[in-house]
């Protein structure tokens, strides 16, 4: 793939926090580079601590890395970039005060989106997650599966062309995960967004993603990355097939052997990942 | 079953604290009626409510009330300004919370009460002093509040803003004061209590007018039915007061 | 700014703050030498050497020592009812539900208000001014032993129940040890009552106790004297405050 095909083009990119020698000093990634190509969905997956939230925060402006750099859609980053990044966080990100309407219509205030479109946009966010009925709730009267859709609504009204998703299911149970992974393989089929996810779990890797990078324990950098060759939307019975399988096979022993190492070390120094 | 034995312990507790009023009342009462103590300790609970209804008939409580009211205001407003002002900027990075709560904190911790003989010193004996120590007193409950109320909101919440391409402004009016309203307003109210004790306080400790001086002139003067009248008069006054501030600041949070 | 010096200043902001609390001073000193008129306002300085003639003035070591005399014996009364009001109330339901109220009411009203009636009850010496620290202090110390017993864990009397225990022995070994860091943390507010209460009633009238000194170094526009003295009383002030909130974490640790 060349770089102009690329959405996103990570160039060696490396960081460490704190200097060698202090206390707090922490490599959590090693050099790594990717290309991740338009309208792809990339997961990245790897043991605790192995710096794919730390990479996902660099692609998205909210971390500079300390070695390498980033480019997306041609420009390199040096800040967030709302106009063409989103994020849906793990949790929280949702403003307590606001109604899930207000949550979202305040995530385009922000970004400067004319306020003649706010209402459409909004309507057609929540709409496609499902919370059309719950516009006027506020988030603490809201299951956590029904919070993270709405986040994912406001990330989606910016209508950005990269969406970056950091374990956006992990506070959740499991049939939750199930039922939300299902309804966004069907929404992003709908759209040619470039979408890259964090996650921990194997079985949520191989059934949205069209690669999976798997990473290693810390300092982590990509160990491999695997192919998913199957359509979206994916349906449900694609879990239960032995492509499926294979995969998730795959992806457990490259991983294995990654997380025995990840716990090993943080046994040997309690600092925590 | 539950339920029943929930309503008689309500109904019961309630019925304690009726006797206990009507009590105190019957008591105060006898002391002075039949008991025959003495008239310049304790007044005829029925000779202070006539002085009451007197006073408030009179209107002789106003200059005094303009005087209290006018000092508490302008502390208030005085210690509002400074410490949400000098609190949010405080709280803007981990080190300046580290390095000036504790100096806050520690200052807050002894009574300031202590300083009034200078304040008269340097003000003199008239309202400035009661305004300088009473917005000195309040500044520092605001102060720590409003660190406390912007220093922790949730970064997850900054940072979702951020992502979103949020200004400064933006980010100050639509993100930091909504999480940080509804300690920021407890820390309101403390501190206009604080103000509103401290201002009578240092009335009657040492002023020429105001409702804390009154009272001391009335005890000087052995008025005692008059004393004791003013007493409930202004007791009941500080609790509208606090009462009122009370109900704005539950007002307030609602909003958010 | 050299960056070694800058590391330092960030690890350690307790200099920092110092170099605030020197700055003030600093200030304070320009002020007062050159800006203001030293009938009012004194510089630390001045203030600093005359803390000896401060000390020496007759009269004043002894009214420090009444103070603390009347300091000490009004936090003692007030922590012998509080904690006796406090347990009566807080171990049985419904005193709390009935009581509870009532002294939350009384622990509300500006007690400043009757402050002359105390001086014409216990007269312009020392009892008025333990009377008023005692008011003062006890509901603090009330509160926080109530509150104490309620946040007690259910569970906990109940497995002690379980494996027999008898009333008396519930209340030595399960309820006394979880209460004593509320207790502590009553006896902290307490002794800030306390002390607020006396300092009150000695500013308000005192013939032999430090409010007679303040009055005095007032009348006679003595501001040097005066700050000394108010700075021996605020050290004091934080002097018992650290006393008393080292024991609060010292029994408090298992919190």
């Amino acid at each position: 793939m060349t770089t102009r095909d690329a959405a996103v083009h990570i160039k060696n990119v490396s960081h460490q926090f704190g200097e060698a020698g202090e206390t707090q000093y922490v490599r959590a990634l090693a050099d790594t580079s990717l290309d991740i190509a338009r309208g792809e969905l990339l997961c990245l997956i790897g043991p605790s601590g192995c710096g794919k939230s730390t990479l996902l925060n660099v692609i998205g402006g909210l971390m500079t890395p300390t070695g390498g750099a980033v480019e997306v859609a041609g420009k390199p980053v040096r800040g967030p970039m709302p106009q063409d990044i989103a994020f849906v966080f793990q949790e929280n990100a949702l403003f307590p005060w606001n109604t899930v309407l207000e949550n979202v219509r305040l995530g385009m205030l922000f970004q400067g989106v004319p306020k003649s479109e706010h209402e459409t946009r909004a309507k057609q966010s929540l709409e496609a997650v499902g919370l059309a009925e719950f516009a006027h709730h506020y988030p603490s009267q809201l299951s956590g599966g029904m919070r993270q859709r709405a986040a994912l609504a406001r990330a989606l009204s910016l209508k950005t062309d990269i969406l970056l998703m950091d374990e956006p299911f992990g506070a959740l149970d499991e049939q939750t995960r199930m039922i939300l992974g299902e309804d966004l393989s069907v929404l992003l089929s709908q759209t040619d967004k470039t979408i890259v996810f964090v996650t921990h779990s194997l079985g949520e890797a191989v059934f949205l993603a069209d690669r999976v990078a798997v990473f290693s324990a810390r300092p982590g950098t990509i160990k491999k990355i695997i192919r998913v060759d199957e359509p979206h939307p994916r349906k449900p019975e694609f879990v239960t097939s032995e492509k499926f399988a294979a995969l998730r096979n795959e992806l457990y022993a490259l991983l294995h052997d990654e997380i025995r190492k990840t716990v090993a070390e943080s046994a040997r120094s309690p600092g925590g990942s | 079953m539950a339920r029943r034995n929930e309503r008689a312990a309500r109904i019961g507790s309630r019925a304690v604290q009726l006797g206990f009023l009507l009590g105190i009342l019957a008591l105060w009462y006898l002391a002075t009626n039949r008991w025959g103590i003495n008239r310049l300790l304790l007044p005829n609970p029925i000779a202070v409510w006539q002085q009451l209804l007197d006073v408030l008939k009179s209107g002789e409580y106003l200059p005094d009330l303009r005087i209290t009211l006018t000092e508490l205001v302008a502390a208030f407003a005085l210690s509002m300004t400074f410490g949400t002002i000098v609190g949010y900027f405080v709280s803007r990075t981990g080190y300046t919370i580290r390095v000036f709560e504790p100096l806050f904190a520690g200052i807050y911790s002894i009574p300031i009460i202590l300083f009034l003989p200078l304040y008269i010193l340097f003000f003199g004996l008239g309202p400035a002093s009661k305004i300088a120590l009473g917005a000195t007193i309040s500044f520092f409950p605001i102060v720590l509040s409003t660190i406390a109320g912007f220093g922790n909101v949730d970064r997850t919440l900054v940072t979702a803003a951020k992502s979103m391409g949020a200004s400064d402004y933006q980010l100050f009016r639509y993100v930091l004061v909504p999480a940080a309203l509804p300690v920021i307003l407890s820390g309101l109210r403390m501190g206009f209590t604080i103000a509103l004790l401290a201002i009578i306080g240092s009335e009657v400790i040492a002023s020429l007018a105001g409702l804390g001086h009154h009272i001391v002139q009335l005890a000087e003067g052995m008025d005692m039915a008059r004393m004791f009248a003013y007493i409930a008069f202004v007791v009941v006054i500080a609790g509208l007061l606090n009462g009122a501030v009370s109900f704005l600041e539950a007002r307030g949070r609602r909003r958010i | 700014m050299n960056p070694a010096l800058r590391q330092f200043l960030l690890r350690h902001g307790g200099v920092v703050r110092l170099g605030v609390v020197a700055l003030l001073l600093i200030a304070w000193e320009i002020a007062a030498r050159w800006f203001i008129d030293p009938l009012f306002i004194s510089p630390p300085s001045r203030v600093l050497l005359s803390l000896g003639a401060v000390w020496h003035t007759n009269g004043v070591p002894a009214a420090l020592r009444l103070t603390l005399f009347e300091l000490a014996v009004a936090f003692a009364i007030a922590v012998v009812i509080g904690l006796t009001v406090g347990l009566a109330v807080g171990l049985r339901p419904f005193a709390r539900r009935s009581l509870m109220p009532i002294i939350l009411l009384l622990y509300g009203l500006p007690q400043i208000t009757i402050l002359p009636l105390f001086i014409l009850y216990f007269g312009i010496g020392p009892a008025s001014k333990i009377a008023f620290g005692v008011t003062h202090g006890m509901f603090p110390i009330m509160i926080a032993i109530v509150a104490g017993v309620q946040n007690m864990k259910p569970i906990l009397l109940v497995s002690a129940r379980s494996m027999g225990a008898s009333r008396w022995q519930v209340l030595r070994w399960v309820i006394f040890p979880h209460m004593i860091p509320s207790f502590f943390a009553g006896m902290r507010l307490g002794m800030s009552g306390a002390l607020l209460g006396v300092l009150l009633a000695e500013l308000y009238v005192s013939t032999a106790g430090i409010g007679h000194f303040t009055t005095m170094f007032t009348e006679n526009f003595d501001p040097t004297k005066l700050f000394g003295l108010v700075a021996m009383l605020a050290a004091m002030a934080i002097a018992l405050n650290e006393i008393v909130r080292r024991a609060e974490t010292r029994f408090s640790r298992w919190r």
